[in-house]
């Protein structure tokens, strides 16, 4: 697979959906082109919006990489969004719990259980696929939805910050607990971590044995067991470090932007990584890409949403746009 | 109270009902559809817009049910025609359904709807879901059309080889399946909230997933699973209103926490009670 | 050639310097404007600062209480904001980051407490107003129960709902609220639900602190009982039938005085607490249902309310039995936020 080939073909794609969703807003009474100006005006003319595509670049790449590592052997891990708030959860009890503990041991306690809280969350339906009782596409979906669940009902009871008039959040986490953070941004070592699990992904994936036997397992399973190959050892490994990745990207959230646990941990970044996932496959590169891509995405979203009263939630069409473009782009019948 | 909560339950479980139904066609053709709550939403936006416009609630139970269809279509060429991963044009539909009904529904928020008038707190899609259930069960075992639909759905080859007509019943399948879902979004909005609000039938699309797995891909199954479903998500209110001190987030997991721990009871009997075909695309005979 | 540019840009330039251009005022909503409830009683606000001072309002709808505000609102500065306004209580701690990088933008926001030199806070004092429902309600309830369904329970709602009950209280002894939580400002689904639940064990009285009432009312009104507005006062459209009366805001006159502060360069951020006798609260229009003798009693009530009158004041007893407030105790405006019991004849926990 030529990458130049790829790149053009992923331009294509998406002018076409930028077209698509340019039309549907004109339709609607918009104007888009002025709003693709507005962006490009925003995202290159000042420091808050150029950095904040890297912001939101961080959590995409994890919430990819939680979908493509599992996916490499053949496995839809659709529970990001779950593995996040998992993330967040733990990473916020180790903050809390800990607080009274040295720096050095604080802020590497508080990453470490980002990424257990996640690795459990993505276990859970692991092992139920390995026991034979149900596939994971649908448990990771269903556990995306108890987690936001199990946030919540900390907030709202034994974490819920005194201060605040009782608003359900917990208390400030400690600066020790907290991820260095770029002055007069909110640029956050989220990022590099991202980069670094992306490209510790590439190098394995592309260049370790472990890879090829990802490859050959996820190439064909049957073959491999009959090879030796140890397929469940995999399943649950793979899901766990997706998961914990996932989680990861949900203690950045928590440590570096918010502050502190609130109910929204996050904006959906787990379906948008399981897209980004889809949309670029195995390359680490084209994963970082589409990360960007997505970010340049919702940054027109909050522009759209400031300047000509769309609601932000538009911007889905113009992501079901690209995602249809390819997918429909495989085969005619 | 029971009365109460019963229907409450009832309430609470038509919507779930009806997406469930709509799956359960879907699947029964081996079509699985994790885009189920974006055409809810899109019918939720639909029968808000020509409801509040027209102001005939039934107007915006037909254009629902219409718009259902018509976005679910964008979902069956993908998987029928183009032979696309069910799950990823599954959740392209879910963000396509998130988006248009959010376009759709933008003017409509806070305007005064027409809600569906009801008899002794059952309206007509309440009311209709009963024999709608007997007319899918009869229309899936007892028709000539069901049995084809459901032969595509174990095994296209030997269908194909049997003379059935696998693109169209899997777009009919599809076509009916998004009509349900988007009723189910009708009755949100017009039969209990009596209006619009983004994402407002939040995350039921999934539980009726779970609910098919639970029912084990039978509507009667469906009718039993949506009441315990509906019933998990009413009770948390009702009992909060009689003074019973529970955590509303505890009571909101149970639907997705039953669903996980029923499925490994119908685990290993259980997928063999699932369509065999399910989630595959059909790359033709080859 | 140069010579004369740079002539013709000298020439030029007093003269564009002499048109001030108009205020750029930035808004961020927790949900949709049109709700009946609480966005739209800011944007009515909004609205009259806009028609007042022909400022350039940028409003974003459905912004989270969450890191989104901040890039929301950081998008707004870009284009040139010099007054944000954040209109709903989670939004306090972004907006205030903002204020802290932007420390020649004015920010305002409504309900908290945070604040700085380009911080102001600002809201109704609605704790004691709802005692003026609450009297209506005492008046007009035939089973002496009300129904009370609330989003997020935080110290001023519970405050809300105390003063509600102490209101209805004042009429009948053995008044009973019942509170339901939702878990949130807007779950429509949940509202209607708890509204249903509510007037399942008796409530023949319906009332909310969510962000629209709109969901709750309308429940209210199709099974029959009465309903008490909260957030805007429009919302009596919805029960020609049942409504009794409601509380809403006028953020107007505050509103558009602010943009004028930061026109002629004098806003300080301040706390900002008014009340019905300053006109920031509004007690609604009576509903047809509403005989003269109640409606001279609410008046007389919020009379007292406007005039400093405070419901407040020791002994009361929660609904545990404890006492909350002892005899002589009192608590004061600033002390809202912290309400963390329920006034007896609640039913409800703290959470």
């Amino acid at each position: 697979m030529s990458t130049d080939g790829t790149f053009w073909r992923a331009a294509w794609i998406g002018l076409a959906a930028f077209t698509a969703f340019g039309l549907i807003l004109g339709i609607a009474g918009k104007h888009p082109l002025q709003a693709y100006l507005d962006t490009g005006a925003y995202v290159l003319g000042s420091l808050e919006g150029f950095t904040e595509l890297f912001v939101r670049m961080g959590p995409l790449v994890m919430a990819a990489l939680a979908v493509a590592i599992p996916a490499r052997i053949g496995l839809f891990n659709v529970g990001g969004e779950g593995q996040i708030y998992m993330g967040a959860l733990f990473a916020t009890g180790a903050a809390l719990h800990l607080a009274q503990a040295p720096s050095w041991l604080l802020l590497p306690a508080t990453i470490a259980a980002g990424f257990i809280g996640g690795a459990i969350w993505a276990l859970i339906p692991a092992l139920m696929r390995v026991a034979g009782v149900a596939n994971e596409a649908i448990t990771t979906l269903l556990l995306n939805y108890v987690a936001p669940l199990a946030v919540a009902y900390q907030i709202f009871g034994p974490w819920r910050s005194p201060e605040s008039s009782s608003y359900p959040q917990s208390p400030r986490l400690a600066e020790a607990a907290t991820l260095p953070v770029l002055p007069n941004t909110r640029l956050h070592a989220g990022l590099l971590i991202a980069l670094a699990c992306l490209a510790v992904f590439a190098y394995v994936f592309h260049r370790t044995r472990w890879g090829l036997e990802m490859r050959a397992i996820g190439g064909n399973r049957t073959a491999s067991q009959h090879l030796g190959l140890p397929v469940r050892a995999y399943v649950l490994l793979c899901m766990a470090l997706g998961g914990g990745i996932a989680g990861l990207a949900g203690m950045a959230e928590v440590s570096a932007i918010q502050g502190r646990l609130v109910a929204e941990v996050s904006p959906g970044y787990g379906y948008m990584g399981f897209l980004v996932a889809w949309l670029a496959g195995p390359s680490a590169r084209a994963i970082a890409g589409m990360a960007l891509l997505f970010a340049l995405i919702s940054s027109v979203g909050d522009i759209l949403q400031i300047t000509q009263r769309v609601p932000f939630a538009v911007v889905n069409i113009l992501m079901a746009a690209i995602l249809f473009s390819v997918l429909c782009a495989g085969r005619r019948r | 109270m029971i009365a109460a909560l019963l229907i409450a339950s009832v309430a609470a479980g038509t919507a779930l009902l009806y997406a469930a139904l709509g799956e359960i066609v879907g699947e029964r053709a081996g079509i699985i559809n994790l885009g189920v709550e974006g055409v809810m939403l899109v019918g939720a936006a639909c029968a808000c817009a020509v409801g509040a416009m027209s102001g005939n609630p039934y107007f915006g139970v037909l254009a629902a049910a219409l718009a259902g269809a018509l976005i679910s279509l964008v979902f069956a060429y993908a998987v029928v025609d183009c032979a696309a991963n069910q799950l990823a044009a599954g959740l392209s539909l879910l963000l396509l359904g998130l988006g248009v009904s959010a376009l759709i529904g933008n003017p409509f928020v806070g305007a005064v709807m027409p809600g569906l008038p009801s008899l002794a707190r059952m309206d007509a899609l309440v009311a209709l879901v009963l024999p709608l259930t007997a007319l899918i069960a009869w229309g899936l075992w007892a028709t000539r059309w069901g049995l084809q639909l459901r032969a595509v759905g174990e095994n296209p080859t030997a269908a194909f080889a049997a003379g059935c007509n696998r693109r169209r019943l899997q777009y009919q399948a599809i076509a009916l399946s998004g009509m349900l879902s988007a009723l189910a979004g009708a009755h949100i909005a017009l039969g209990v909230a009596y209006t619009w609000a983004e994402g407002m039938t939040g995350g039921r699309g999934f539980i009726a997933i779970a609910l098919v797995m639970f029912a084990r891909w039978n509507p009667w199954g469906a009718v039993a699973g949506a009441l315990v479903f509906g019933g998990a998500e009413a009770s948390q209110l009702q009992l909060q209103a009689h003074g019973v001190d529970v955590s509303p987030f505890v009571m909101n997991m149970l639907p997705y926490l039953l669903t996980l721990a029923v499925l490994p009871l119908t685990g290993k009997r259980g997928r063999l009670a699932a369509p065999a075909a399910l989630g595959r695309p059909y790359r033709g005979v080859e | 050639m140069l010579k004369i540019l740079i002539c013709v840009l000298a020439l030029a330039s007093p003269v564009r310097a002499q048109d001030k251009p108009p205020l750029t005022v930035g808004v961020i909503y927790i949900g949709t404007a049109n709700d009946y409830g609480y966005n739209r009683a800011m944007k009515d606000g909004v609205e009259a600062l806009r028609k007042a001072t022909g400022a350039n309002v940028l409003e974003a709808e459905n912004v989270p209480e969450s890191a989104e505000a901040q890039r929301v609102m950081a998008a707004m500065i870009a284009k040139g904001a010099k007054l944000i306004m954040a209109t709903s209580f989670g939004h306090q701690e972004f907006a205030f980051n903002l204020a802290r990088s932007h420390p020649q933008v004015a920010f305002v926001h409504a309900g908290g407490w945070m604040l700085r030199d380009n911080f102001g806070n600002f809201f109704g004092a609605t704790q004691t107003a709802w005692y003026v429902l609450g009297v209506a309600a005492g008046h007009m309830s035939k089973a002496g129960k009300a129904g009370f369904v609330a989003g997020v329970p935080i110290g001023y709602v519970i405050g809300n709902i105390n003063a509600f009950h102490l209101g209805a209280r004042s009429v009948n002894p053995k008044f009973q609220t019942r509170v339901v939580v939702t878990g949130g400002w807007s779950d429509k689904v949940k509202e209607a639900a708890a509204a249903n639940a509510l007037i399942d064990q008796g409530a023949d009285i319906v009332t909310m602190h969510v962000d629209s009432p709109a969901t709750v009312i309308q429940i209210a009104e199709n099974r029959g009982v009465y309903s008490i507005g909260f957030q805007s006062i429009e919302a009596r459209a919805l029960a020609p039938k049942g409504w009794l009366t409601g509380l809403g805001f006028n953020w107007g006159p505050y509103m558009t005085e602010t943009a004028q502060q930061v026109v002629n360069g004098t806003f300080k951020g301040k706390m900002v607490r008014l009340g019905l006798r300053e006109k920031m609260l509004v007690v609604a229009p009576f509903g047809d249902a509403v005989p003269q003798n109640v409606r001279d009693a609410v008046d007389a009530a919020a009379a007292r309310v406007a005039d400093g009158f405070t419901p407040f004041t020791g002994p009361i007893k929660d609904n545990t039995g404890a006492y909350a407030l002892r005899a002589g105790e009192k608590m004061e405006n600033s002390d809202m936020g912290k309400f963390d019991w329920y006034a007896e004849g609640v039913i409800g926990r703290v959470k």
